[in-house]
């Protein structure tokens, strides 16, 4: 059985336009290929 | 060689990236957006730069109605690859559209509306606000969602299937999609039996967008009496309608108006009252001013008349005319001439006065030995007028003879008073004194 209080918690509010330069900004996009640069690049510091 | 296990895991970083995008161009194939999204969303943690992966995502985002979050993945791109990337073309075709961007916006915020209206429980509001929404983007995923939550939450299973088919067209297997359809059946299960037992009794047919579920039993008259009870039950309402509300209303509005009107013409009333008020104290003034004017007519009149017979006076005095220069100036009022006018005035008087006194009491002796009493009375009036003491008293005392002799006795009585009071202890006295108690006694009597 739904909980419709529970399932309205899932929705959120849609970004408006006026939010997109923030929505750009803050999108976190570190990916493996950064992560593999960092590892490396402490595995040549420690050698 | 550690070199090449760097280079190693690198390119498997970046194959694995495109074996995500490629699961999620498979499933978007098949309109899984939402697992299309999933797939896009893990190819970009592998390898952030992924450009179509970024750009399909975009993709994704703008045909579930996700427009901004489209945007966002589209500007992410163009930043990594300004050329030759065909996100640079979908930016370009929605800016040049700003219209159609400013709609979406609207959207969007209605979306927002819509939701905090179902936080405040004002789930009827919300309702609303989402068909408005859906009508303007009908392929708002979420949007199709809440409605079918909302239709759930009030039971109304019917219109929340079709919010989540809706859904379904966009979004094929997309799990709050799946989960609330799964609700719909576990329900229409439930309450299987119920609902068919409900649908015998009602008929729903489709307005529009609308569902209206009415009762299938309807009233029927059983027979002409009752119609014409209905009737004239009908009337009788009608009637006392009227007379109960339509009437008073009417009467009140009248009522209303009369007492706007009065107002106003009291208002006007008033207006007008000032106006006379005013009107009336300018005539005032201008009377008043023209009183002046004619005072000031008529003393210029009188000044003019005064010098006229000054200059007669004159004229005649030159002449020798004594009496008639006397005469004119009798006429002059001295309170009329300037100071050199008063002097001539005052020149002329003195040097007539005796002689025209004289002419005059010659002239007035003259109509009294005669017996022209009438005649010597004014010329001796002149005199005592102008001198009582003229001749010692002569002129006052032949005054009083010839009024007694002319039949004025009360004249005569007041003048041969006035000689027994000025000259008293003379022979004029005496005499006076004689004919007042003769007159007193017998006014018959005579000398």
């Amino acid at each position: 059985m739904i909980d419709f209080e529970e399932e309205l918690k899932k929705f959120q509010p849609s970004l408006e336009v006026e939010e997109a330069e923030d929505a750009i900004y803050s999108q976190d996009l570190t990916d493996m290929t950064d992560i593999l640069k960092e590892m490396l690049k402490d595995m040549k510091g420690a050698m | 060689m550690s070199h090449e296990i760097d280079s190693r895991v690198y390119t498997k970083i970046l194959h694995t990236s495109n074996a995500w995008y490629n699961e999620a161009l498979s499933r978007a194939k098949v309109r899984d957006l939402s697992g299309a999204a999933e797939c896009l969303r893990k190819s970009l943690r592998y390898n952030k730069r992924n450009i179509n992966a970024r750009n399909l995502l975009g993709l994704v985002y703008f045909e579930m109605g996700e427009t901004v979050s489209a945007l966002r993945e589209w500007v992410i791109s163009k930043n990594f690859q300004s050329e030759n990337n065909i996100a640079g073309e979908y930016l370009d075709e929605i800016q040049k559209n700003r219209a159609r961007l400013e709609s979406i916006n609207q959207t969007i915020k209605k979306y927002n509306q819509a939701l905090l209206y179902c936080q405040q429980d004002s789930k009827d509001l919300a309702v609303i606000q989402l068909k408005k929404v859906l009508s303007l983007n009908p392929k708002m995923v979420k949007g199709h969602q809440l409605l079918a939550l909302l239709y759930l939450e009030e039971g109304n299973l019917e219109q929340a299937a079709k919010a989540l088919k809706n859904a379904e067209k966009i979004d094929a297997n997309n799990l709050t999609t799946l989960r609330y359809k799964n609700e719909i059946q576990e329900r229409t299960k439930a309450t299987g039996g119920n609902s068919k037992k409900k649908d015998e009794n009602l008929v729903s047919y489709r307005s529009g967008n609308e569902t209206i579920i009415r009762p299938t039993t309807s009233f029927k008259e059983t027979s002409t009496g009752s119609t014409i009870l209905n009737i004239a039950i009908g009337l009788v309402l009608g009637v006392l309608i009227t007379c109960f509300l339509v009437v008073p209303g009417v009467k009140q509005s009248a009522k209303s108006n009369a007492k706007d009107e009065v107002l106003k013409a009291n208002d006007s009333l008033s207006s007008k009252n000032q106006e006379v008020k005013s009107l009336e104290s300018k005539v005032k003034d201008l009377e008043s001013q023209l009183d002046e004017q004619k005072n000031s007519a008529d003393s210029a009149d009188s000044r003019v008349a005064s010098f006229e017979q000054l200059l007669e006076a004159y004229i005649a005095f030159e002449d020798g005319d004594v009496t008639t220069a006397g005469d004119a100036l009798a006429n002059v009022n001295p309170e009329h001439l300037d100071e050199t006018t008063k002097a001539i005035y005052d020149e002329i008087n003195e040097s007539v006065n005796s002689e025209y006194l004289a002419s005059l009491y010659q002239e007035a002796y003259k109509n009294y030995n005669n017996g022209n009493y009438a005649q010597a009375i004014p010329d001796f009036e002149k005199i005592v007028q102008m001198d009582e003491s003229y001749r010692d008293g002569n002129a006052i005392y032949y005054l009083a003879q010839s009024y007694r002799k002319n039949n004025d006795e009360e004249n005569a009585k007041t003048y041969y008073q006035k000689v027994v009071d000025l000259y008293p202890n003379t022979e004029r006295a005496s005499t006076a004194q004689k004919y007042l108690s003769q007159m007193g006694a017998d006014t018959e009597t005579e000398e």
